[in-house]
């Protein structure tokens, strides 16, 4: 047994191949198994964030072109809101007007009417007071003479009386 | 106490005509399978968006090791962090094995030159990549070709002095552990003398717990340091032969 073990500092010519032939597939074997997917891997999440951020950036500018398209339209809408406001104002001052003007032509015309017929009315109180008058008169006339004086002949005589009364009032 | 230590290399498992190998050559096997296995369990099923585990500890690991090679090499020597990373798993591992009983392969002499040989390849290729043959001939005699010589020397001692650190930690471990379980089963041995049954004295009761502190030195720290070390200095070298 003793040739099958060496001494502890001894060196071994086949020992020093096997190493060397073992560091070299171990370095594949690194390469392969480790770094290679792991940097593929780290390739593609790089890839992806970069995507990832180029899609943002966009997205900040379509929505910062958006934001004044609509700031844009926004004040247009308040500009139509102002002038269809103003319109009706106008449009309500104007109507406003006119049915006033309507109201006060209308109170013209009834005040007009009421007066003609206060007019009309008076006329007639007066007709019938001016013949209640002469009955009155005849009557009256009738009782002082009592007699031959023909009932027509006064009456006509007082109604005569009176309408020149009626007309010096 | 008659009882011989002893403290010897690696030894031949079996024979493939002139081919020797050695129990130190089958545990690097053996590592070499546990490595590839915990990598491919590290990488299975990576996502985008890591959901697992072990895909983050696989990344960590990935970019710990970039993060090295940037910080001692520079960024275009990226694609040397496999074997910065094969170079450390396997010492770091071959190292901790010990503290499963098997002989450490970062024990064995041949397999620390190995190693280092690689390391000093690498340098010279790159030497020559960078300077050409006349640029890295030149090198030697410089700054004046007084001091060829030590120059020479000094490029053949880095690989030395690295073998030489990283094998004589280990080793040394290795035998210092071997001597103190001696020494502690000798005292268990004569403490128990007075008991005079002969079981009970073969209970080798020193030999647990104070072991297992100075594994915690020998194994894990000095595994995890010279593996550091050694990964550290081929970095510094390699890099160092490109300017």
């Amino acid at each position: 047994m003793p040739n099958n073990t060496f001494e502890l500092v001894s060196f071994v010519p086949w020992t020093l191949i096997f190493t060397w032939c073992n560091l070299f597939i171990l370095f594949l074997i690194m390469k392969k198994l480790l770094f290679k997917p792991v940097m593929k891997i780290l390739e593609q999440r790089q890839n992806e964030i970069d995507t990832m951020y180029d899609t943002a950036s966009t997205a900040s500018e379509k929505a910062k072109e958006l934001e004044k398209e609509y700031s844009l339209k926004l004040a247009s809408a308040n500009e139509q809101a102002g002038d269809i406001m103003k319109n009706a104002q106008a449009q309500a001052r104007k109507r406003e007007n006119e049915i006033l003007e309507e109201a006060r032509g209308k109170a013209a015309a009834m005040t007009e009417k009421a007066h003609a017929e206060i007019e009309q009315e008076k006329k007639k109180v007066y007709e019938e007071i001016k013949g209640e008058i002469a009955d009155i008169s005849v009557s009256i006339a009738s009782k002082m003479v009592e007699r031959e004086i023909n009932a027509k002949d006064h009456e006509a005589l007082i109604s005569q009386f009176i309408e020149n009364v009626g007309e010096d009032k | 106490m008659g009882s011989e230590i002893a403290v010897t290399g690696p030894r031949v498992l079996f024979r493939i005509g002139p081919i020797i190998i050695t129990n130190t050559v089958v545990t690097s096997w053996v590592i070499m399978a546990v490595i590839a296995a915990v990598c491919m369990y590290l990488t299975k099923n990576l996502k985008v968006k890591p959901d697992s585990k072990r895909q983050i500890i696989a990344e960590k690991l990935v970019l710990t090791v970039y993060g090295l090679i940037d910080g001692t090499m520079g960024q275009k020597w990226r694609h040397f962090a496999p074997y910065i990373a094969a170079l450390f798993a396997y010492s770091f591992c071959s190292s901790m094995s010990s503290l499963v009983g098997v002989k450490p392969p970062t024990g064995d002499l041949s397999i620390i030159i190995g190693m280092a040989t690689i390391t000093f390849i690498m340098i010279q290729v790159v030497n020559l990549k960078y300077k050409g043959v006349a640029g890295s001939l030149k090198r030697f005699a410089e700054p004046v070709p007084l001091i060829l010589p030590l120059n020479i020397i000094s490029e053949i001692a880095t690989p030395v002095s690295m073998t030489f650190r990283h094998f004589g930690n280990i080793a040394a471990g290795g035998v210092i552990t071997t001597l103190l379980y001696a020494a502690l089963a000798a005292l268990s041995g004569l403490v128990l003398k007075i008991v005079p049954v002969a079981f009970i004295q073969s209970i080798p009761i020193f030999q647990v717990g104070l072991p297992a502190l100075l594994s915690i030195y020998f194994d894990v720290f000095t595994s995890f340091l010279q593996a550091y070390i050694f990964c550290m200095l081929t970095m510094v070298y390699v890099s160092g032969a490109a300017e």
